[in-house]
């Protein structure tokens, strides 16, 4: 029991942010049907159900278009951080330690420790591709949902279109298409702006116990301290 | 005894295509909605009207017979389309698709009883949806 209890504090965090994820994709779902009938109805087309919907492109394209901004989000915030600073963010190193750092600071190769992963130490292609691994999962789901996004979206945009009485497009032309675009950029600059303020923010405000603040009596210059 | 790892990617990676392309076969979709806009074609070739009228849309039948004043069957038959020909291609997406005949263009629907006529006799044009002359309102 007390295994259990320990288990559950140790991942509350991700226990907590993949139930609330299952959760809110399932809302999702549920008024994504919603409105999809609603335009069916109107145009005196047969509803569709749950699982018809939950399986459809419509559904699809909704979900990936919010996965794919969200990776590239973290994928530019990982990779980002370790070239560009800012000054007084708990998010940022220090400035002057730009750039990939040393092993000795990395404890990497021969600077290793006896707890490191072993692929800290390995040499070769496994020490590159380690050291590089955060960034390089959370670019390729990025690309694979952003795919998957232009896959889904190409589908559901001829759905629309067949039932306008309109050609489909290729999936080339939908790449270029006013659709995908809009359906893209109207998540990036969401995440970019969230990402901008949070850098900026946590300069100057604070969050009592929060690792992702510098503690409330940090000065507003001290850059990389967490709270 | 949980369940392998690999099964639970496999699983999630099936949820994914399925999620992206739509259930079902494409192939059998479009089968299914040729059929259907050939079955349409074969009535008005024969002066069956009933049969016609049975493989539109109801959007397209209230549509139809609201804009002729005349009962469906009748309607449909006075509209004159153009002989079909064979099937050139067949477009499907989702529960929506566009048969493009050798004599004519149609739009279908699909209904839980199989796929339905939205609109007949399609002549495209430029940057703008196809003229139809039978269609829903």
């Amino acid at each position: 029991m007390s295994n259990r209890r320990g288990f559950l504090r140790d991942n509350s965090l991700g226990l907590f942010f993949l139930a609330a994820f299952l959760l809110a994709l399932a809302g999702q779902a549920l008024a994504g049907r919603t409105e999809y009938n609603n335009q069916l109805e109107a145009e005196q087309l047969e509803p569709v159900g749950f699982w018809t919907y939950v399986s459809s492109s419509d559904f699809g394209v909704d979900v990936m278009e919010n996965w794919q901004s969200e990776y590239l989000q973290f994928f530019l915030y990982i990779f980002l951080t370790v070239w560009l600073v800012q000054r007084g963010s708990p998010e940022s190193k220090s400035p002057g330690r730009e750039g990939r750092e040393s092993d000795e600071e990395q404890y990497a190769g021969e600077h290793a420790a006896a707890d490191s992963p072993r692929w800290a130490s390995a040499g070769g292609t496994r020490q590159w591709v380690f050291s590089r691994s955060l960034g390089l999962v959370m670019g390729t789901i990025f690309v694979l949902s952003w795919l998957a996004q232009s896959l889904a979206g190409a589908a559901a945009h001829n759905e629309r279109r067949l039932q306008q009485l309109q050609a489909p497009l290729s999936w080339g032309q939908y790449l270029t298409s006013a659709d995908f675009w809009s359906r893209t950029l109207q998540n990036w600059q969401s995440e970019l702006l969230a990402i901008a303020s949070m850098a900026v923010l946590s300069v100057y405000l604070r969050q009592r116990g929060s690792p992702e603040s510098k503690p409330i009596g940090s000065a507003h210059a001290s850059t990389g301290v967490e709270g | 005894m949980p369940m392998p790892q690999w099964r639970i990617a496999a699983g999630c990676a099936a949820a994914a295509v399925l999620t992206i392309t739509g259930c079902g076969s494409l192939d059998e979709r479009r089968t299914a909605a040729s059929e259907a806009a050939l079955a349409f074609e074969e009535a008005l070739r024969t002066g069956d009207g009933a049969a016609a009228c049975e493989a539109l849309a109801p959007g397209t039948r209230d549509e139809l017979v609201k804009s002729s004043g005349a009962l469906c069957p009748r309607a449909v038959l006075e509209e004159e389309l153009s002989p079909a020909g064979t099937v050139r291609r067949v477009d499907v997406h989702g529960r929506q698709a566009r048969v493009r005949l050798a004599g004519d263009t149609l739009f279908l629907a699909g209904f839980d009883d199989g796929w339905k006529v939205v609109a007949a006799g399609c002549e495209p044009r430029p940057e703008q949806p196809y003229d139809c002359t039978v269609k829903g309102g």
